[in-house]
């Protein structure tokens, strides 16, 4: 493993995320991600919009949400064993950049679903349900709960 | 233009198909705009007016560049008894322009005054300077090092060591480096305090069991086998381990070791020894507890030693596998967070090269393990049959001898101190000898009752032993410090006191009757000798329990 620490905290998931062009990152590949599922030729361009906005609340949850500890061997005794990445972000303090950012997007990007996909029924279901997923885990009060015993060890 | 966005608002937002999507975006547009008003929550900085400041400025007073608590040194030099040493701490050693027969410092094997050390270290200084002026990952690895390690893997037929430049250090980062938050350790009570440090600093959960009694772990690995029963999915999180020393440098008592790996392996834990005393003494070739109780070492995770108690160098190291020893060398962590093995200067060359010579020795002539240890049983027999206030608590084999006094379940810590003090300074008075009690801290996990600790040399011959035996028992008598023990002790204790003089005056009866028969003849005779005892059922361990009974 790779020894990390380099940036001063022994922690990288902490701030890699608000890291110098990572935002600018973020967008570019959940833009190419949008592109091409726009170019499959049998997706419409609401079915496109709705799978882009499930695939990437999906993979938003996933790594932010569900996966716990960090993928380095960092030197903090085992406290970020048990936190999710989300939790880790600048130690756990509320309301940074790096966290606003991560909230508008999901929301910005289900505003545009929804006007593309012209607020049809059928498609505001997975948008909404997924849109959910995603923002009340990053509710302060939601830091280091766990519902149900569900990914707690 | 405005048309075309007036129609486009009515066309989407007031026209649209459903109206409760309306709703849910408004809300979430709500939010988003208080989100980005939100601030982190910072802590205001609190702007001072001159006045104010000026107001600090003038009531800061400077303090002294050495604290005041440093020149006061009674906590050095052993409670101001002895002073500076002016010599090589070897056999005999010189303090104040003094010479002592030093029982005190470590140094079983006695090499601390041999020859070839000091040509093994003036050739590595000759060589190599005298620091080696880097961390190991940073220029300061020589050659020397990387073949200490090899010759102590070797020695002891494991994979690989890494070496610490300090024995406290080694086992004191050695554990936080495996052990996280969240995990469990099984430490004896009565482990060192570099254990307790290196406990402390790797954030898990400790679970004491009783000294040296390994029915007692295995009742707590039972308990916690259920627990973790309980809940099956947290029990697969948690890394189990447990940590003993061979011979506790507390004590001088030695671990069952055999049943303790027994059990290790039983319930899957890893097995942790620190043999910092019984290397280099224990075993038909010094290879430690190891070999003297024919555990394979291949069952222990790693063994801490440390070249400073019977290889007259100075360092630590850890041996084990090299899965569990290359760890070591990236996340050795110190007792303060920092690495202890990759960011600390390594071991000076000189003193590398020492250990190498000292371990030759040690494989090249392993009859002077077998001396060390004649004289380890020679001295705790006579001890044992010499000495009337005091009892031996330690193991026959240990290379340290703690002698605690008779009766010091009843007094005081302070008293015993005093005591022991007295007898201390009588015997470097008239006997030249230096006695030591072993100094604890405060943050100490289990603060043993103070005693006196005799340290084995090789070099001693057994007249020296039988001198440092005769020059206690000679303190003891001339300070009357059996009266001052019966005043000492609380007046509820009558029953006990009672039957302290009784067996005292037992004793001196029976030491009259025997005074015809010569050593070798006493030490033959296994229950001759009848040790000056409490009677077991007047006699509870510890102060808090007679409480309780009253």
């Amino acid at each position: 493993m790779i020894q990390v620490g380099g940036h001063g905290q022994e922690n990288p998931n902490v701030h890699w995320l608000g890291s110098r062009g990572m935002w600018f990152t973020y967008l570019v590949v959940m833009f190419a991600l949008h592109l091409f599922l726009l170019s499959i030729p049998f997706l419409t361009i609401p079915l496109a919009w709705t799978f882009t906005n499930v695939i990437h609340n999906t993979c938003h949850f996933i790594f932010l949400h569900m996966l716990k500890g960090a993928p380095w061997e960092i030197q903090d005794q085992g406290a970020a064993r048990v936190l999710t990445h989300w939790e880790q972000i600048d130690y756990g303090i509320q309301y940074t950049r790096t966290r606003k950012f991560l909230t508008i997007v999901p929301i910005v990007l289900f505003f545009l679903a929804s006007f593309y996909t012209r607020h049809d029924a059928g498609h505001f279901v997975p948008n909404f349900v997924t849109l959910m997923f995603v923002l009340i885990p990053k509710l302060p009060q939601f830091h280091r709960v766990r519902l149900f015993g569900i990914n707690k060890y | 233009m405005l048309n075309a966005v007036l129609a486009f608002i009515y066309q989407n937002l007031i026209d649209a198909p459903t109206s409760y999507h309306l709703y849910v975006e408004a809300f979430l547009a709500l939010w988003l705009f208080w989100l980005i008003r939100q601030r982190k929550k910072a802590e205001k900085k609190q702007r001072l007016t001159q006045e104010e400041e000026q107001l600090i400025i003038n009531a800061w007073q400077p303090k002294p560049l050495v604290d005041e608590e440093v020149k006061n040194t009674e906590n050095y030099n052993n409670g101001g008894i002895w002073g500076p040493i002016t010599g090589r701490p070897g056999k005999i050693v010189e303090i104040d322009g003094q010479k002592y027969l030093n029982v005190a410092t470590h140094n079983y094997l006695g090499l601390l005054d041999s020859k070839e050390l000091d040509d093994a270290a003036e050739q590595c200084i000759r060589r190599y300077g005298v620091g080696s002026c880097g961390p190991r990952g940073f220029y300061g690895t020589v050659d020397v090092h990387i073949e200490l390690e090899e010759k102590i893997s070797r020695f002891l037929d494991l994979e690989e060591t890494a070496l610490y430049s300090y024995g406290f250090s080694a086992v004191a980062s050695a554990i936080p480096s495996y052990a996280k938050a969240g995990d469990i350790i099984f430490a004896d009570e009565q482990v060192n305090y570099p254990i307790q440090r290196g406990l402390q600093a790797s954030r898990s959960s400790i679970i004491y069991f009783k000294h040296n009694s390994w029915e007692d772990l295995q009742e707590k690995l039972k308990k916690q086998t259920e627990i973790d029963k309980k809940s099956v999915r947290k029990a697969k999180t948690i890394r189990r381990f447990c940590i003993v020393e061979g011979i506790y440098s507390k004590s001088g008592t030695m671990c069952p070791l055999k049943e303790i790996t027994d059990l290790c392996k039983q319930y899957k834990v890893r097995l942790f020894v620190d043999e910092s005393i019984s290397f280099g003494v224990l075993g038909r070739t010094g290879r430690g507890l190891t070999e003297h109780l024919d555990v394979d070492r291949k069952d222990i995770d790693f063994i801490s030693g440390s070249l400073e108690h019977s290889c007259a160098s100075f360092g630590g190291f850890i041996v084990g596998s090299s899965y569990v020893v290359d760890h070591q060398r990236i996340s050795g962590l110190g007792i303060t967070t920092q690495n202890c093995y990759c960011f600390s200067a390594s071991l000076p060359p000189l003193l590398a090269g020492t250990g190498i010579k000292a371990l030759e020795i040690i494989e090249q002539s392993p009859e002077i393990i077998q001396d060390v240890q004649d004289k380890c049983a020679y001295m705790h027999q006579a001890f044992m049959k010499k000495l009337t206030f005091f009892r031996v608590t330690s193991h026959e084999l240990s290379p340290l001898k703690f002698l605690s006094l008779v009766g010091s379940e009843f007094l005081a810590g302070d008293v015993i101190k005093d005591l022991i003090e007295q007898v201390i300074i009588y015997v470097k008075e008239h006997h030249k000898i230096t006695l030591v009690q072993p100094y604890y801290l405060e943050s100490e996990h289990e603060l043993p009752l103070p005693s006196i600790r005799v340290s084995i040399n090789r070099l001693l011959t057994y007249k020296d032993i039988d001198s440092i035996a005769a020059a206690i028992e000679d303190a003891s008598n001339c300070i009357n410090l059996y009266d001052s023990v019966i005043c000492n002790i609380p007046n509820q204790y009558e029953q006990t006191k009672a039957d302290m003089i009784r067996n005292y005056e037992g004793h001196l009866k029976w030491k009259q009757q025997n005074n015809g028969v010569s050593e070798k003849e006493a030490l033959e005779q296994d229950d001759v000798f009848e040790p000056f005892e409490i009677a077991e059922d007047s006699a509870p361990k510890k102060i808090a329990d007679l409480h309780s009974r009253n």
